[in-house]
């Protein structure tokens, strides 16, 4: 699929392009979905205290290192 | 949606981290680093420090608030002066390095420990990817990197990786991932070469090849996935969020003013890529000096910075007119300025690299990827 370059009407009337390509994937992301939290919790990244480099999830915008994603410096 | 979205509406106050410059200096002359002044040792006084803590300690007694010691190479500031940098910072502030690794040794590593710092390394993958990474003779560094995560690795220090790809293209993002699994770093950024700074090598590249990219990225990493893989997982918690109709919770309120301090106490919000860099039109980017003006106080003013109302303009552009406003946030400053040479403008090639087509390759692996049903 190329890239979606401007906003325009989705067959799904009142929708974005973007979410509708992604509600079109939603079978393939569901699972991709759950392996990625499945694999959250076996890295453990629920415990923020515990010293390692990676962050509990619920701080992942706040992951300071240049991990951050929204206007983060690189 | 696209105009709909609520996020990224004006900068907060409040920071959640503050990037540092103990020294403009840096070991190593990368062909693709965007800092000007990185031959010169110019070190951040201890004075820099005590004020931006005096700040700062304040963020921290109400939530989580980190430093981040970028440089030039942090480490080339050696540990005395920067132990007497973090000395001014209250206990509740963590302490980040982002380093080429050339300089870690059993005497950093004990330092990293002593001090609780986390810590980044900067490699682009196996050896021969690595060929823009060279010392100021010219020569490779590829086996200086390695020997200090090795001692990373030898004194049980987690590290996070960011590799930088000059061209994203099939075939590549599998080897890379091979290789960080290898290397046992905990986080992975992958960041495709960006046009900025002093770096002026195009960043253009075929659409199809940089999806391609980071769609082989995903499958990568999906076959095991022990790396906390920022491209991913950010694009999984956009589509997840997407699905549960809770897209719009995704992205920050405000935009972070990532306070970039440079060495002479000097203050860049949002993109530390400006730092050093003088326009006829903008001046030198910076929205006042630590040394004369608290911190706080120059956070609170960010959007009388002139190049900052305009770049809060170029945001609001962003989301009216583009449909991935969402997922990325809008295009980053620096992004606009070295592309563009202004700042209401909207689309860059690094949105069309790192966002536009992460998303669709991730969207394209799960198209892809449909489970069989039984």
């Amino acid at each position: 699929m190329p890239e979606i370059m401007s906003p325009r009407p989705s067959e799904d009337a009142g929708v974005d392009p973007v979410t509708a390509r992604v509600r079109d994937a939603r079978a393939g992301l569901a699972a991709l979905i759950d392996e990625a939290e499945a694999a959250r919790r076996h890295r453990a990244e629920g415990t923020p205290e515990d010293g390692s480099a990676v962050c509990a999830w619920n701080h992942f915008e706040n992951i300071p290192t240049f991990y951050n994603w929204n206007n983060r410096p690189r | 949606m696209a105009e709909g979205w609520s996020g990224m509406r004006g900068i907060t106050a409040v920071p959640t981290y503050v990037v540092m410059q103990p020294t403009t200096l840096c070991n190593l002359d990368c062909a693709y680093c965007y800092l000007p002044f990185r031959s010169d040792d110019r070190r951040m006084p201890v004075e820099v420090a005590e004020a931006v803590a005096a700040s700062v300690d304040a963020y921290a007694r109400t939530g989580r608030f980190s430093v981040v010691w970028h440089g030039g190479e942090p480490l080339a500031a050696g540990r005395e002066h920067l132990a007497a940098l973090f000395a001014p910072f209250g206990a509740g502030v963590e302490h980040h390095v982002q380093t080429n690794a050339t300089l870690i040794d059993d005497a950093w590593c004990e330092f990293f420990i002593e001090h609780q710092v986390r810590v980044s390394v900067s490699v682009d993958g196996p050896e021969p990817r690595n060929g823009d990474r060279v010392t100021r003779g010219g020569r490779p560094a590829y086996d200086r990197i390695v020997r200090g995560i090795d001692a990373l690795r030898r004194h049980d220090i987690p590290f996070s990786a960011l590799c930088v790809v000059g061209d994203p293209r099939p075939g590549l993002a599998a080897e890379l991932y091979a290789y960080f699994l290898d290397l046992g770093c905990e986080v992975l950024g992958i960041n495709v070469e960006e046009l900025e700074g002093v770096n002026l090598r195009a960043n253009r590249h075929t659409a199809a090849d940089v999806t391609a990219f980071w769609s082989e990225l995903v499958a990568a990493w999906r076959m095991d996935p022990r790396i906390h893989l920022r491209e991913v997982e950010w694009s999984l918690r956009y589509a997840g969020a997407v699905l549960d109709g809770t897209a719009d919770d995704v992205l920050p309120r405000q935009l972070d003013p990532i306070p970039t301090v440079a060495q002479d106490g000097s203050v860049v919000l949002l993109s530390p890529e400006l730092a050093g860099f003088h326009d006829r039109r903008y001046g030198d980017f910076t929205s006042g000096n630590v040394l004369t003006t608290p911190l706080s106080e120059i956070l609170a003013g960010a959007a009388a910075t002139p190049w900052i109302a305009e770049f809060l303009r170029g945001v609001e552009s962003c989301r009216e007119t583009c449909p991935y406003f969402g997922f990325c946030g809008g295009a980053h400053a620096a992004n606009r300025y070295f592309e563009h040479g202004r700042f209401d403008v909207t689309e860059t090639d690094h949105c069309r690299n790192s966002k536009i087509r992460l998303l669709e390759g991730v969207l394209d692996h799960a198209r892809d990827h449909e489970p069989t049903a039984v």
